[in-house]
């Protein structure tokens, strides 16, 4: 449980030149690990992981994957060095069949395994069993969410990274992603997740880290962190409750 | 009313929908209107005109295919003419297009088109002047098939020839690959690299697509009609027309759309005379945008 996967040292990156968003962030992710990243609205939590992925350019600092240097790699190259990212939202292509949206994402598997890879999908999540034909943009919130997921697990990442995948969704879906979430993680692979939703993600969650402009200002046991006042009132923004979060 | 019309619309159609294709291709996932896509058809007729020249200077005369007007060389030609316009297509982009969109002013890469298309236009005027030329000078008797309609063997080969280049790319674009990797790229640029396609790779096949389809739609006009440096310039309009009306980034849509607005014109042509011709494109395209924007088959954004 000791081998870094993913290492981000003194990330600053920004969209525009001179105007800085992520100023100095370094987290560390840990081999089957679920990390996760909290902040306020605006802290740049999106702009640190899209700058990890590669689609933000990058001012400064390091982001090693596997002990590869990957900072400057472009974005269409992260998923043949092992990084899959779910963006937080338009992550499906809504004009494209659930199973083209699967299989354009299998560019770097071999295309003998690729139909056996799709069914494997369709096994793990089976509510896209029955949708197989239907243009993506006609599924539920959850089932686009799933489907997103799906698309980036395909590819046997060594670190799955996702931004949001709770926000806009029911009650009822919210609680399925993060069992989802979870479910993941027991089959081995490695979870780096940025969430506002900070109680069921520290549930999940083995460590966290609070992003506050740009940079990361705290960081700790998850199970731990939702009960430390100072950070549930400055930086989560929210009361901090006696109930036990308790990871999973 | 004549029924000869219909199959002067769809071989007008014909011509329009393959050029569409590369219209609505480049609009859909480069996101311009590349108004030098009309300039293509003429270089790729150029080009496919120098090498039959240059294969009859070699071979001498050559005896046509059966009933139709030209021989092997012009199909050979023709495949060269569209590697050709696909490696123009690959040029204009490389030294003026790719630059332009990086820095991501859509408008300022369409005015670019506007001005690649009348640098290309002017050269071909400059270096073979603006007096028409032709494939061919042999008449082909059209052969009566009923109904009052006559059909030259040409014509019917061209046709069948545009069906089967249709139903290539609609198979390239829905069965393959980097066909869905166009798809993925027109539909949300950001997602396809997250999900691991080159776009530079992607925008290459998208010209070459393009251009290759533009060059054979070049030869028809030239087989058909004739040969002048304004042939495709002549074309865009219609091409923009059918590409809107089958809704922008539909291959089957864009080729509709031809058929749609070669049948009209056509039809026109005869009911109301030659002269209104060039009106049936816009009206139909302004129909279009006043009453289904997205067109026959597009979808409205999410
Ligand atoms: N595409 C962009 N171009 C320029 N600035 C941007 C862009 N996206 C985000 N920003 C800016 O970067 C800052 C951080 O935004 P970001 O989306 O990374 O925060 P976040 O922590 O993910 O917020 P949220 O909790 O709302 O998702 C904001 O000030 C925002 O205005
Ligand atoms: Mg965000």
């Amino acid at each position: 449980m000791s081998e870094t996967v993913l290492d981000v040292h003194n990330l600053e990156a920004g969209y525009e030149p001179g105007v800085p968003i992520v100023r100095g962030a370094s987290i560390t992710v840990r081999k089957g690990e679920i990390v996760v990243v909290l902040g306020p609205n605006g802290a740049g939590k999106s702009s640190f992981i899209k700058a990890i992925a590669g689609l933000v350019p990058i001012t400064g600092g390091s982001v090693f994957l596997d002990g590869q240097d990957i900072t400057t790699a472009p974005a269409h190259t992260m998923v043949r060095l092992g990084l899959a990212f779910v963006p937080q939202t338009e992550n499906i292509f809504p004009l494209m069949s659930v199973e083209d949206n699967l299989r354009v994402a299998c560019g770097i598997l071999e295309r003998r395994d690729i139909p056996a890879r799709i069914e494997e999908m369709y096994a793990a999540f089976p509510d896209l069993v029955r949708q197989r034909r239907t243009a993506a943009g006609n599924l539920s919130g959850g089932q686009r969410q799933m489907l997103a997921v799906a698309r980036a697990l395909i590819v046997h990442p060594k670190v799955l990274v996702l931004d949001e995948p709770s926000a806009g969704l029911s009650p009822k879906f919210v609680s399925a992603v993060f069992e989802m979430l979870a479910g993941i993680r027991k089959s081995g692979v490695t979870i780096l997740l940025v969430e506002q939703n900070a109680k069921a993600a520290l549930a999940i969650g083995d460590r966290a880290y609070v992003l506050v402009e740009g940079k990361d200002r705290h960081e700790g046991v998850a199970s731990e962190l939702w009960n430390d006042p100072v950070v549930a009132e400055l930086y989560l923004g929210q009361r901090p409750q006696r109930q036990q979060g308790g990871a999973a | 009313m004549s029924l000869q019309f219909i199959v002067d619309g769809l071989l007008t159609g014909s011509m329009i929908g393959l050029g569409a294709i590369g219209v609505t291709l480049t609009y859909s996932i480069l996101r311009f209107s590349n108004f030098a896509h009309g300039d293509f058809m003429a270089w790729g007729t150029y080009a496919t005109l120098a090498v039959v020249s240059a294969i009859g200077a070699t071979f001498g005369k050559v005896a046509p295919i059966g009933p139709l007007s030209f021989g092997w060389p012009l199909l050979v030609a023709l495949v060269v003419g569209m590697a050709f316009t696909a490696l123009l297509a690959l040029l204009l982009d490389k030294v003026l297009f790719s630059r332009l969109r990086s820095q991501g002013q859509a408008i300022i890469v369409v005015m670019a088109s506007f001005g690649a298309s009348m640098a290309l236009r002017s050269l071909l005027e400059f270096t073979f002047t603006s007096r028409p030329t032709y494939f061919s000078r042999a008449i082909q008797i059209a052969m009566p098939v009923g109904f009052g309609i006559r059909i030259t063997p040409d014509q019917i080969a061209l046709l069948a020839l545009t069906a089967v280049l249709v139903l290539g790319v609609h198979l390239l674009m829905t069965r393959t690959q980097t066909g869905r990797s166009m798809q993925a790229l027109s539909q949300n640029a950001a997602l396809a690299r997250i999900v691991g396609i080159d776009v530079a790779k992607v925008v290459r096949v998208t010209w070459i697509v393009g251009g290759a389809l533009a060059c054979v739609a070049g030869v028809m006009i030239g087989i058909l009609v004739q040969i002048r440096p304004f042939m495709g310039f002549d074309m865009l309009l219609p091409m923009f027309a059918a590409a809107i009306l089958g809704g922008i980034g539909s291959i089957p849509g864009a080729v509709l759309g031809g058929l749609i607005i070669g049948l009209a014109e056509a039809g026109a042509v005869q009911l109301i005379g030659a002269e209104w011709r060039a009106a049936v494109s816009f009206i139909i395209l302004m129909a279009v945008l006043f009453v289904r924007p997205i067109g026959l088959f597009g979808v409205r954004e999410r």
